[in-house]
């Protein structure tokens, strides 16, 4: 509900304040210290600007509020972040990060939030994603999305609405965790075939830095065939692969816990640095907010002044045409 | 030469210090890991990890994930693990309990799975507080 408040004040802002030459009273007069307001014209009722500047008001506690919100958010899945970051450097260590290899069926994991006001790190995900479906795409090539996350979900329906397999969304309505997290990328390895997974997602820098990142998780035959023919991948043939009948299971089997460790990871990431960026988004609007209302008391200020200085002189030569 | 063992779980480190020599449970059987081992690539079960340490062995329970040893470092993914120092006995016990009889009313083959699997966690926690030495 905030959020369509909020909205609608900021189209109802935008027009007058950039308009450049108002054309009524009432436009004029929102637009602050630019143009004197004439002397001897009774102004538009001070009303006006009265319920603008409750409205601002309003909305700037609005945002200070949702600023702390995310705050207090940030700081719990921050370390949660930092914990499963652990998790995957192991997996890059082993199977490596390989995003140059050359596969035939690439399916892009776009992971985003549920929710807007953070600023632009769900458009920057789906940026990334269709760059790399982009540069993926050729002759016998196929690209697939998986969307996780409402924002991602509205932007690539619109144009790639083919392409996409799976969609999932309201991930955070109950705390991220590794259970729920491989749950769903178990859904994703059971009913979406590839050979190269790409994870799109921001990662957390800082509070007001996010990195968009790719992580690639291969196929197990993939992560075969390119082990055996060396290159970055041939450093896993001199291990001892152990643990099952066959080295394709162990592979198998690793791939899938690569994946939902990536996945888990990379969620994570993703709403930390949401979080973040709703801080700063909410921490920049209050301030605008509090600039605003500061013109707008300037504004108000003057038209009350203005209209008591004429009310003043209209009694004064009233009383002096009795006298005179 | 020195071992460095390191046990992740997806919400914290467990481990992450030199040890002196490890018996891991993998799927094809316990392995012990001294120093220099060979370089090896391995699932984890459901299991105890055993870990010498001066001279005196901790136990810890897994629940299944992965390894990989090399180069005198041990990394061990797992979904969860536990100390055994560090499992309420009683409670260890109840859940033990809990899924032995979920066992007995489990039906069709997904539930059995999940039963037996729950089982098999359970007897590891007890394990991991009185280790057969």
């Amino acid at each position: 509900m905030a959020m369509a408040a909020l909205r609608r004040e900021g189209r109802r802002f935008a027009t007058p304040l950039i308009s450049p030459n108002p054309t009524n009273a009432l436009r004029s007069s929102l637009i602050p210290s630019q143009e004197p307001v004439s002397s001897g014209v009774r102004c538009i009722s001070t009303q006006v600007v009265r319920n603008r500047m409750k409205s601002v008001k309003n909305i700037q506690k609005i945002t200070k509020a949702m600023k702390m919100v995310a705050a207090s958010k940030l700081r719990a899945i921050q370390t949660k972040t930092e914990n499963s970051r652990g998790l995957w450097q192991p997996f890059t260590a082993l199977l490596g990060d390989t995003p140059s290899v050359d596969v035939k069926k690439n399916v892009i994991v776009t992971i985003s939030s549920d929710k807007g006001l953070c600023g632009g790190i769900n458009s920057t995900s789906v940026k990334i994603s269709r760059a790399i479906h982009k540069l993926n795409s050729g002759p016998e090539k196929e690209n697939k999305y998986v969307v996780l996350g409402e924002k991602a979900k509205a932007q690539l329906l619109r144009d790639s609405k083919k392409d996409i397999e799976l969609i999932m969304t309201e991930l955070q309505k109950n705390p991220l965790n590794y259970t729920q997290v491989s749950v769903i990328a178990d859904d994703i390895l059971k009913n979406v075939e590839f050979d190269a997974l790409r994870i799109v997602y921001n990662k957390f820098q800082s509070v007001v830095a996010f990195l968009p990142t790719m992580s690639t998780v291969l196929s197990p035959e993939v992560v075969e065939r390119e082990a055996e023919a060396g290159g970055k991948l041939g450093e896993l043939d001199s291990y001892e692969v152990e643990g099952a009948e066959t080295k394709a299971e162990v592979l198998q089997n690793l791939a899938e816990f690569q994946f939902s460790c990536v996945m888990f990871n990379a969620v994570l990431e993703n709403a930390c640095s949401e979080q973040g960026a709703r801080m700063s988004a909410m921490d920049s609007s209050s301030r605008n907010a509090g600039d605003m209302l500061d013109r707008l008391t300037l504004t108000y200020n003057r038209t009350r002044q203005a209209s008591i200085t004429t009310e003043l002189i209209e009694i004064i030569s009233g009383a002096s045409a009795l006298e005179g | 030469m020195t071992l460095n063992l390191s046990v992740l779980t997806p919400n914290r480190i467990v481990w992450d210090s030199e040890v002196e020599e490890i018996v891991l449970s993998t799927n094809s059987g316990q392995i012990g890991i001294l120093p220099n081992h060979a370089p090896i690539a391995t699932a984890v079960d459901i299991g105890i990890l055993r870990i010498r340490l001066n001279d005196q062995w901790l136990t810890m329970a897994l629940m299944g994930g992965f390894a990989r040893i090399g180069n005198n470092e041990i990394t061990v993914l797992v979904n969860d693990a536990e100390k055994g120092s560090d499992i309420d006995p009683q409670e260890a016990q109840q859940t033990l309990e809990l899924a032995e009889a979920n066992v007995k009313k489990a039906e069709g083959r997904r539930q059995k799975i999940e039963a037996n699997l729950a089982l098999r966690r359970a007897r590891t926690r007890v394990e991991a507080i009185n280790p057969i030495s």
